[in-house]
């Protein structure tokens, strides 16, 4: 028997035995809709890992490879018959990966990059506040400020000047209805999720703790996310969120659908449009939070609202989650396709999601 | 590996008497190329296995010598569906999940399908039989089966009942019009009828006599489900309340859960741990369902039980799906299932709980409306305890023999049933599947030792087992017998001189034939005699150990 030490530490030995095999992992699993072959699939990759520990194959560089072809979206953990927390089982997998240096070269530039700059894309701090152009009136004071609610942007959001209307959007949203919220601007650094799609899951504590001592200082209440993987990541990895229940983390989209339920925000009139929502993966199959949106669209008048098969809890990765986007971008943007097919079945016009990847 | 097992992992032992894995696993795409297939294995004598997605336990779908997998799931489109016909034509590879969601747009849902719909195929489970979500009203899955198309062992496409398909899409049609003609010949010569008539000669049969590439089930309007679930102190409350639910409702679906299976229910509430359930299901107009569901609350209450809020019932009925989360207690485990009469359930249920007493157990079971129970006990183990798993299959065979002293049957037949086979299919049933089986298959090819039984590949291990074994009988024999048949001549010889220099080397080669004849025993040995060798030693191996 091979002795792998990261089944035993991080207490998933029995998984590998716990798998039946029915294969309900591999037919919802975006890589192997792709890819066509078991050994990338959920099932495949299990069961490879139990062969390693029976000492039948060896953890190399070619299994490595395939730990990280995948998206971490959660869909074969919601679908397993026998209960596998199957994604917590990928990121130990990739903390082993890590351990004995076969990281892909994007993954450790993921690592580098978050270490020394705080962000994903190897930009900066000041880089966080180049999203405020336009609404500098705004966001003027906001900074840092006491508040009951913090807007927590995200690297993609405040990074990414294609996601910068996402925020400029929320502040505008959050000023019409007279929230009084805070940013942490320049000093918010990423949440940490990147760290345990790359394999190192013992400093994601550390990266939340970087925006929990800013956010306790400042009397928050209710944090409010653009990315649903930071709550995720905080929910699961935060040693302070996990014993003080006392901060609520909420997805834009339930925190808006909460300012329309207490009759804070009003719709006009508009042409009429039909929409289709997108669930993230994360938010749809971990939150739970697949109805908000929904709602919120509802309420706006002239929005006529479709869903794309397979929506809700089913929902299709978008291709890009858990640094497959970096690692197989060839592999990522045909997932991706296959997702916009979706939606040319549908008579939408604009697609609507909260997912910034 | 994965297509090399089911839901089940085998010990060790196992694999001295079938193969560990398949040569090639292969997915076929349509009906043609699968039949160049077949053509290309009858030719090389190649065996074959149909697969669906391997999600049963009874070895139906597993290598027994090699040879070709073929999994059907790259063949799963639907090609035909009829609401003023209630039926719907699909490839045997798509999963239950894909058709009802189908067909649940459409208004409709399937009278049986299986509980593990989510991944298992149409093929896997019209090939193997059974009971299934809706059976509580519908029986057998077989019995849902209007017409299905097959590929023979000798290659040859035929259809059989009532297949609908749109005629102007039917490639195959010249194809099928040769194969009926000639199946129609052989059906006669064996004294049975058309081709209509014998669709049950390929289904519930695993594949044995052909693989079947199109299925027509029927199909039901989706009306109004409305699930239910009470909870009872004792078994026999239960089964007074499910005998009278069952008559005077009618439901869709009822299953029951024993105490040791709600005890490890992780998302079980306190006051359910332990208890023994009954949920299910009504599936009618929303008037019947009103009425249904008060007489169901009655009986309940008349009953010693209590009927569960409506979010717990949903509970229930969305785990129906999920038997195997009852894994994660082994992580492995060994299946044992039987079909019983539903009056026997509390004797059936104490005397499996005193046999496996010893064991980790979780029991439930699907009620049919024959009158009959499914009754499956999950014996909880962990694989990686190589000698006590080994020996706890025999519980396996145990439970087995339990069904039959109760007059039941195993749940299934597949790989280690085979020798209830008879009395499952019944005896008429089964001479008929026999001659037809010859008549197909002559070489032995499609799903070999399924159902029929047959030679099984005798491991390296077995085998010098067994040359030892000849070899010592063979040893002690000649050096004991002329001494216990008297036989004063050869005791003359051996107490004279010239023993020492021709006597050992004679019976040294007499132990070496002996051996070589153990041998070839062995390798003409049929699953059927392994197992009558094998489990009587597992029982003396289990009551020695488990003590």
């Amino acid at each position: 028997m091979t002795k792998l030490d990261f089944v035993e530490k991080y207490g998933q030995e029995n998984e590998p035995y716990v798998c039946a095999s029915c294969g309900n992992c591999t037919l919802v699993c975006p890589v192997y809709s792709e890819l066509k072959w078991e050994s990338y699939g959920p099932r495949g990759k299990l069961h490879v890992v139990k062969s390693i520990i029976e000492g039948e194959s060896e953890f190399g560089k070619d299994f490595a490879h395939k730990i990280f072809l995948c998206n971490l979206c959660e869909h074969c953990t919601s679908v397993c018959t026998t209960g596998i927390s199957l994604d917590r089982f990928w990121e130990v997998a990739r903390a082993e990966v890590r351990e004995r240096d076969l990281l892909p070269a994007p993954a450790r530039f993921v690592l580098k990059s978050v270490k020394e700059r705080g962000d994903i894309m190897w930009m900066g701090s000041a880089d966080r506040l180049l999203w405020m152009e336009g609404v500098e009136e705004l966001v003027k004071g906001r900074i840092l400020k006491k508040a009951k609610v913090a807007y927590f942007l995200g690297c993609n959001v405040s990074l990414k000047s294609q996601l910068h209307d996402v925020a400029q959007s929320m502040v505008k949203i959050m000023d019409y209805a007279s929230v009084d919220f805070t940013l942490l601007g320049e000093k918010e650094v990423c949440c940490g999720a990147p760290l345990s799609w790359a394999g190192n899951l013992k400093d994601i504590n550390e990266m939340a703790e970087k925006n929990l001592a800013m956010i306790r200082e400042l009397g928050i209440e209710t944090i409010v996310f653009s990315c649903p993987s930071c709550i995720q990541t905080w929910s699961e990895y935060s040693k302070f969120l996990k014993e003080d229940k006392s901060i609520e983390l909420l997805t834009a989209s339930q925190f808006i659908n909460r300012l329309i339920r207490e009759k804070r925000l009003h719709f006009e009139e508009q042409p009429m449009i039909t929409t289709t929502f997108h669930d993230p993966c994360i938010s749809a199959r971990v939150l739970k939070a697949t109805e908000e949106p929904r709602e919120i669209m509802d309420e706006i008048p002239g929005v006529y609202h479709v869903e794309m098969d397979p929506s809700r809890q089913n929902t299709r990765c978008c291709g890009s989650h858990g640094l497959l986007d970096v690692v197989d971008p060839v592999l990522s943007s045909k997932i991706a396709e296959r997702r916009l097919r979706d939606v040319t079945v549908t008579p939408a016009t604009r697609i609507v999601t909260e997912c910034p990847r | 590996m994965i297509y090399s097992k089911d839901v089940t992992s085998l010990p060790d032992l196992a694999h001295q008497i079938v193969s560990p894995r398949f040569d090639v696993i292969t997915q076929p795409v349509d009906v043609l190329s699968l039949q160049n297939l077949v053509m290309y294995a009858i030719e090389n004598g190649i065996p074959i296995v149909p697969r669906g997605n391997g999600t049963s336990g009874w070895g139906g779908a597993i290598p027994t010598r090699g040879g070709l997998c073929i999994s059907l799931s790259g063949m799963s489109e639907i090609l035909y569906f009829n609401e003023f016909e209630s039926a719907v034509t699909v490839e045997t590879g798509i999963t239950w999940r894909d058709l009802l969601a189908f067909l649940g747009r459409l208004g409709f849902t399937l009278p049986v399908y299986p509980s593990s719909a989510t991944a298992a195929t149409v093929g896997g489970f019209v090939a193997s039989g059974g009971l299934g979500i809706g059976s509580t009203r519908n029986g057998n899955i077989l019995k849902q089966v209007l017409g299905i198309e097959a590929i023979l062992p000798n290659g040859k496409i035929v259809r059989l009942g009532k297949l609908l398909l749109d005629p102007k899409n039917d490639v195959l049609k010249e194809r099928v019009d040769e194969g009926n003609s000639w199946l129609s010949e052989e059906l006669s010569d064996a004294g049975l009828g058309s081709p209509e008539q014998e669709t049950k000669l390929f289904t519930g049969t695993y594949g044995t006599l052909g693989i079947i590439t199109k299925v027509t089930l029927k199909t039901i309007p989706n009306l109004q489900l409305i699930p239910f679930t009470c909870s009872f102190d004792s078994i026999a409350d239960l089964a007074r309340a499910a005998d009278r639910i069952l008559s005077d409702v009618k439901p869709y679906f009822i299953r029951f859960l024993a105490d040791n299976y709600t005890s490890k229910l992780r998302a079980v509430n306190e006051y359910e741990s332990g208890k023994y359930i009954l949920t299910g299901a009504l599936l009618d107009t929303i008037y019947q369902n009103e009425d249904n569901i008060e007489i169901i609350k009655t009986v309940t209450d008349e009953e010693k039980g209590q009927i569960l809020d409506d979010k717990r019932a949903w509970f229930y009925w969305s785990e129906r799906l999920y038997p195997l989360r009852i894994k994660r207690h082994g992580p492995s485990i060994v299946p044992a299932e039987m079909l019983a009469p539903m009056r026997m359930l509390p004797e059936i249920l104490e005397k499996t709980k005193a046999e496996l007493r010893n064991s980790n157990v979780a029991i439930e079971g699907t009620l049919s409306n024959d009158g009959t129970t499914s009754f499956m006990v999950w014996i909880l183990d962990d694989e990686r305890k190589k000698v006590s798993f080994t020996i706890g299959w025999y519980r396996s065979f145990q439970i087995a023999s339990l069904a039959e002293r109760f007059g039941g049957l195993p749940y299934a037949v597949g790989l280690w049933n085979g020798r209830h086979a008879r009395k499952f299919y019944g005896s008429d049933v089964y001479n008929n599947l026999k001659v037809m089986k010859k008549k197909l298959d002559l070489n032995d090819i499609m799903n070999p030792v399924k159902v029929f039984g047959g030679r099984v590949t005798i491991g390296r291990e077995s085998m010098l087992l067994g040359f030892l074994l000849g070899f010592i009988v063979t040893m002690i024999g000649g050096w004991v017998l002329p001494g216990l048949l008297n036989l004063g001549w050869l005791n003359q010889f051996l107490s004279s001189s010239l023993f020492q220099f021709i006597y050992f080397p004679i019976l040294g080669l007499a132990g070496l034939v002996g051996g070589l004849v153990v041998v070839l025993i062995t390798r003409f040995m049929r699953l059927n005699q392994a197992l009558a060798i094998g489990i009587p030693v597992l029982r003396i191996l289990s009551k020695l150990l488990r003590r």
